[in-house]
């Protein structure tokens, strides 16, 4: 062992233009706008913060039951309840900038139209720095997936939001597409800086006593360490198969989990589902990847991103 | 009712705490004695997220139900799923991570009004902190203890302790008045003279309470239990469908946030697409 101090590693990524300090960035939908879980979570280790997705005017969302816990997952259709953009700018957005944390808008349209406007508010607004763009929510009645499933409505999202704003523009994408590196091809030409995936699985459950769906909007998304092996094999089909970095998301819960986005090609990573289970997961993370780099002699975090591997070890004594 | 900031949300904490006593008070329900790190400030109403091994992914709440001298804390546990066996099953010394305390507090009643509390149930939870409060005041009320059989009724010696006046129900006669805890309300309401309701439990026993508590013209406080993703009012998976505190029109309220004490007359009953 050396004499001194730990080397230093660098958690900094630089991705659509954005330089975070750590790769991790809180995911829309399980933070609020950003500030609620100030009391609990270690903000010095979230690089960014992607707020709760965004339309025009408020919506009420949908009826409850919202919620299901799943074996290692998170069914839920919350229908994007959120305040509206005025609201946000005016209220939510003053509390997050003065924890002095870089603030992602994701926006959410029922029509091209309204795409386009939230973009164009959003590049007025100060302390905005990019635009996730959902076209992936699997909730809605209008907008959100089927903007995200087909590539052409996918790209002319974008398009209209690139047209919007000067701020990098992030498409989150949808794993229902049935090619999602085909998408990420069209949404980089309709302008986009980075994409973003997955949004949650649309799924269900029954409870069979009742014989009624256990959410009142019967399907729902599916989130959580359940998605993740799913979210990893995508991570990896859209960063081989498109130009734009890719932030990568799935029930990562620790830095293993991290990593494994990264080596398959994720720049930057989002944390969902887990803050719900365990704020702490904030530190852990940070911790966990520095240890790694060191174990690894790793200086910068970002020289991981695709060094996976390109076959699996053969197991140990199985032999020619 | 207090809103979180008035009982201050920096005062929320992850701790890990151990399990110090079991105490099993029926066939499936238990009150468990839990130690922290640290003493907490919890206030009569609010709740704790819990996460325990082997309990499922996300945290199950739980009413803080008495703060003792010592700094430790109980929690009353009925055995409905995978969070709360799991719960019910930790040894003694074993320990899990609480996020608390949460959400809005039961408002003491004034001076001139005496507290009637209505539960079904583990619905009796939130009221011995309450209680608890109202004795070290030099307050009296009535408690009205609802439940299927004798064994449901729980911490009926408790509520005694404290000075109040317990009146029973049990729907099948085995304890106290044969049948539900809400045919006790006239009379009690009655011998309040000036009462201030408080109420926790099964849907129909709130809607009854409400429902007379309004014609009554009585203030009413409601402790709702719903299902909770992450009790810090992001996920938004625990609405009920009422009024802001701050007034403006019927919205989705998070029982976690605005909740889960709420003034009854707010709460929009009959207008939920899916009621309580």
């Amino acid at each position: 062992m050396t004499s001194g101090k730990a080397p230093a590693v660098d958690l900094g990524v630089e991705i659509a233009g954005l330089r975070l300090p750590t790769p991790l960035i809180a995911a829309s939908g399980t933070f609020g706008y950003g500030d609620e879980y100030r009391a609990v979570a270690d903000y010095d280790c979230i690089g960014a913060i992607s707020v709760k997705g965004l339309y025009l005017e408020p919506r009420k969302g949908c009826p409850p039951p919202r919620i299901w816990e799943t074996p290692s997952g998170m069914l839920n259709a919350i229908g994007l309840q959120e305040v509206g953009i005025r609201r946000f700018l005016s209220e939510k957005l003053p509390a997050v900038r003065a924890l002095g944390k870089i603030v992602i808008a994701n926006i959410c349209g029922s029509s091209l139209a309204e795409y386009g406007e939230l973009a164009k508010i959003l590049d007025q607004a100060e302390g905005v720095a990019a635009i996730e763009v959902n076209i992936s929510c699997p909730n809605v009645a209008e907008g959100g997936i089927e903007f995200g499933c087909d590539p052409e409505m996918a790209a002319r999202a974008t398009e209209v939001v690139r047209r919007g704003t000067r701020l990098p523009v992030i498409p989150k994408l949808s794993p229902s597409a049935s090619d999602m590196a085909a998408v990420a091809r069209r949404v980089a030409d309709a302008g986009a800086d980075a994409v973003s995936l997955i949004n949650t699985i649309p799924a269900m459950a029954v409870d069979v006593e009742t014989r009624r769906p256990r959410l009142a909007n019967v399907v729902g998304g599916l989130s959580g360490p359940a998605v993740r092996p799913i979210a990893v094999r995508m991570v990896w089909e859209v960063a081989r198969g498109c130009r734009l970095p890719v932030i990568g998301m799935g029930g990562i819960a620790n830095a293993e989990d991290a990593l494994e986005f990264v080596l398959v090609g994720a720049v930057a990573v989002q944390i969902g589902t887990m803050n719900f289970v365990d704020p702490g997961v904030w530190r852990r993370t940070v911790d966990g990847l520095v240890a790694y780099c060191r174990r690894h002699h790793v200086s910068a975090l970002r020289e991981l991103t695709g060094r996976m591997a390109a076959s699996a070890e053969s197991p140990a004594g199985s032999g020619a | 009712m207090g809103t979180p900031d008035a009982v201050g949300a920096s005062s929320r904490q992850d701790l890990a705490v151990r399990l110090l006593d079991r105490d099993q008070l029926s066939p499936d329900a238990q009150l468990l004695t839990f130690e922290g790190e640290a003493p907490l400030r919890v206030l009569p109403g609010q709740f704790t997220m819990v996460r325990v091994g082997g309990g499922g992914l996300l945290r199950r709440p739980y009413s803080f139900c008495d703060l003792l001298e010592d700094g430790a804390f109980t929690l009353l546990v009925k055995e409905v799923g995978v969070g709360t066996r799991a719960l019910m099953n930790l040894p003694v010394g074993g320990v899990v991570s609480s996020l608390g305390p949460l959400g809005t507090t039961f408002d003491p009643p004034a001076a001139e009004r005496t507290p009637v509390i209505v539960a079904g149930g583990v619905g009796i939870a939130p009221f011995v902190l309450l209680c608890r409060r109202l004795a070290e005041a030099g307050r009296r009320g009535i408690v009205l203890l609802g439940g299927r059989r004798r064994p449901d009724l729980y911490l009926w010696d408790t509520f005694e302790r404290f000075g109040m006046d317990v009146r029973a129900a049990s729907e099948d006669g085995s304890a106290g008045h044969h049948g539900l805890v809400t045919e006790l309300l006239e009379a009690a309401l009655a011998d309040a003279g000036r009462p201030q309701l408080y109420s926790c439990g099964p849907t129909g026993m709130l809607l009854r309470v409400a429902e007379m508590a309004a014609a009554a013209g009585v203030p009413h406080q409601v402790s709702i239990e719903r299902r909770m993703g992450c009790g810090m009012g992001c996920c938004l998976g625990c609405v009920v469908w009422a009024r802001p505190a701050s007034g403006g029109p019927e919205e989705y309220l998070r029982s976690c946030t605005e909740g889960p004490v709420f003034d009854a007359g707010k709460i929009a009953w009959d207008q939920d697409p899916h009621p309580l």
